[in-house]
């Protein structure tokens, strides 16, 4: 044990001195939503949202949106990302997603990455291209209200969440909204949400039973929509959206918390977590 | 492959394989005919009677034009949308289709822009929507969309569950008449391979053509009209069919006292 070299590389960390670097956060029993993110806003957090688009000009978005990207096939099948200069929503569900995050966190930056072109044929490659890209573009959060069923991009999806994990992004992903594996949502790596049917913004539940591991705010959810619209929705894809803007005003507040770092706070500060007593 | 001929004798077996499956590929073409449709029109009915909707429709990929194309669907207002088709990627319909995931959305025409353009095709524009998609093990084959519950104003979580147990069923009708389609492209595969690469395309066509052919003349047979008489009773309503079954008990009933008669008249 006096010999480092004799350590296996993976026990460097944990080694003599080097102990001494792995500062860490305070224990999780004085853990509440102000210690979380009480005067956090996002700043400096950059979100992702994978989805079909954001408006740039929905006032929901509030001027946050600081790129925008599509993804699509080139003419030999391989999928391409260049700049959306027009940020078109092509749906509204992007901007959806993108107006509930920059209500909870409007200090955070958003990027839009639109997966969704004419092309249906490529959706798993293009969805993971997206995911991909993002990951590389240093998003502290990405939203994913969207998931794919092919059992082909499992192990795409998968490399995919784990690459994203060691990058210190943090993924969370509407679970499908009826049983039936999809991708990348029921990854351990991820922080997969479900609607609650609280019918309030500020509840968020963790469900120590996953693969689902919070509920958050999904039912008649007034939402930002294409065109300067709003209507009122309901899916686990307005559900997400909540979690992902918790997550940036923690990441914000603690730029030093890993993703399951931020995913056990936001276990520690859900509705049926708080402190007895 | 290529520098072998292929043996005459396994050739002819192979043409036997190739023949029984053409047969039972002609059989359950014609079990199937319209019963995926019938199955798909039950499915938007049920939606409709179990929602209180104003319409129910089911809209299909075809992929050889790139469209969602609305097969079938249910409810006074929902007529007018069967026919017509949208791009894969618009409105909420195509949203659905290429994300797998389900939606509900009330107020639909609080956007100007919401497919108000398609939905006035269809003369009739809802105010909420519940939309799933149709999954089988490739992906996504369509979407079931159910329009504006009577007495209420959204629809639920609730109800995107429900909606997706019927469209559950719908893919699963949707599958089975496929079954037929890919064994056409099964045999046709068999005897590629089995031809080798000698055989021109055009020769394989030409005998999977005579295999077919043969198959699908108006064949006096008993097998055909057998077939043709499953075909129509697998079509009947839930009420003509047990008509039909309790008619069959009656018949066989009959038949077999009738042969046990005659067997005691055999046997002294």
């Amino acid at each position: 044990m006096t010999d480092e070299a004799l350590l296996p590389a993976w026990s460097e960390p944990f080694a003599g001195e080097r102990r001494d670097r792995l500062s860490h956060l305070p224990p999780f029993g004085r853990l509440d939503r102000e210690w979380a993110w009480g005067g956090s806003d996002g700043t400096g957090v950059t979100v992702a949202i994978i989805d079909s688009g954001i408006e740039r000009d929905h006032p929901d978005v509030g001027g946050r949106l600081v790129r925008s990207v599509v993804v699509e096939l080139d003419e030999d099948g391989e999928p391409v990302v260049r700049d959306d200069v027009e940020a078109r929503d092509v749906v509204g569900h992007g901007t959806a997603c993108a107006g509930i995050i920059h209500g909870l966190a409007p200090g955070a930056d958003l990027l839009s990455v639109r997966v969704l072109g004419p092309d249906n044929r490529g959706k798993g490659a293009v969805f993971a291209a997206g995911l991909s890209w993002a990951i590389e573009a240093g998003a502290g959060v990405v939203n994913l209200s969207l998931s794919s069923k092919s059992e082909a991009m499992f192990g795409a999806f998968h490399e995919l969440a784990d690459r994203a994990y060691f990058a210190n992004t943090l993924l969370v992903s509407a679970a499908n909204n009826y049983p039936g594996a999809s991708y990348p949502s029921l990854f351990a790596a991820v922080v997969s949400v479900a609607a609650h049917d609280a019918a309030d913004p500020a509840v968020y539940l963790y469900n120590p039973d996953p693969p689902v591991e919070f509920g958050a705010h999904g039912v008649d959810v007034e939402v930002a929509w294409r065109g300067g619209a709003r209507m009122v929705a309901t899916g686990n894809s307005f559900a997400a959206p909540h979690i992902a803007g918790y997550a940036a005003l923690i990441r914000s507040k603690h730029p030093e918390a890993s993703p399951f770092e931020v995913k056990a706070i936001l276990a520690a500060t859900a509705d049926n977590a708080r402190p007895r007593g | 492959m290529s520098d072998e001929r292929p043996d005459p004798g396994e050739l002819q077996r192979v043409l036997e394989a190739a023949r029984a499956v053409a047969l039972r590929t002609e059989a359950a073409r014609r079990l199937e005919l319209g019963a995926g449709e019938a199955v798909l029109r039950s499915v938007v009915d049920a939606a409709v009677s179990l929602f209180d909707a104003e319409a129910a429709s089911i809209a299909l990929y075809d992929s050889s034009v790139d469209r969602l194309v609305f097969l079938v669907a249910a409810g006074d207002q929902g007529q007018g949308v069967v026919g017509l088709s949208i791009g894969p990627d618009q409105g909420l319909v195509g949203y659905v289709f290429q994300t797998g995931q389900p939606l509900a959305l009330s107020d639909v025409q609080r956007d100007p822009r919401f497919g108000r353009a398609f939905a006035e095709q269809t003369a009739y524009v809802p105010r909420s929507i519940v939309a799933v998609p149709l999954l089988d093990e490739q992906g996504t084959v369509g979407v079931l969309e159910v329009l504006d519950k009577r007495d209420s104003s959204a629809f639920t979580l609730r109800d995107i569950e429900l909606a997706s147990v019927f469209a559950r069923q719908a893919a699963v009708a949707i599958r089975a008449s496929r079954v037929e389609r890919e064994s056409v492209v099964l045999l046709e595969a068999v005897l590629r391979a089995t031809l080798g690469d000698e055989a021109a395309p055009a020769s394989i066509d030409a005998l999977l053509a005579d295999l077919t052919d043969d198959l699908s003349r108006d064949d006096p047979g008993a097998l055909w009209t057998l077939v043709e008489q499953v075909a129509r009773v697998r079509r009947a309503d839930p009420a003509q069919l047990s008509l039909v079954t309790d008619l069959i008990a009656v018949l066989a009933d009959h038949a077999e006292r009738s042969r046990s008669g005659r067997r005691g008249r055999r046997a002294p």
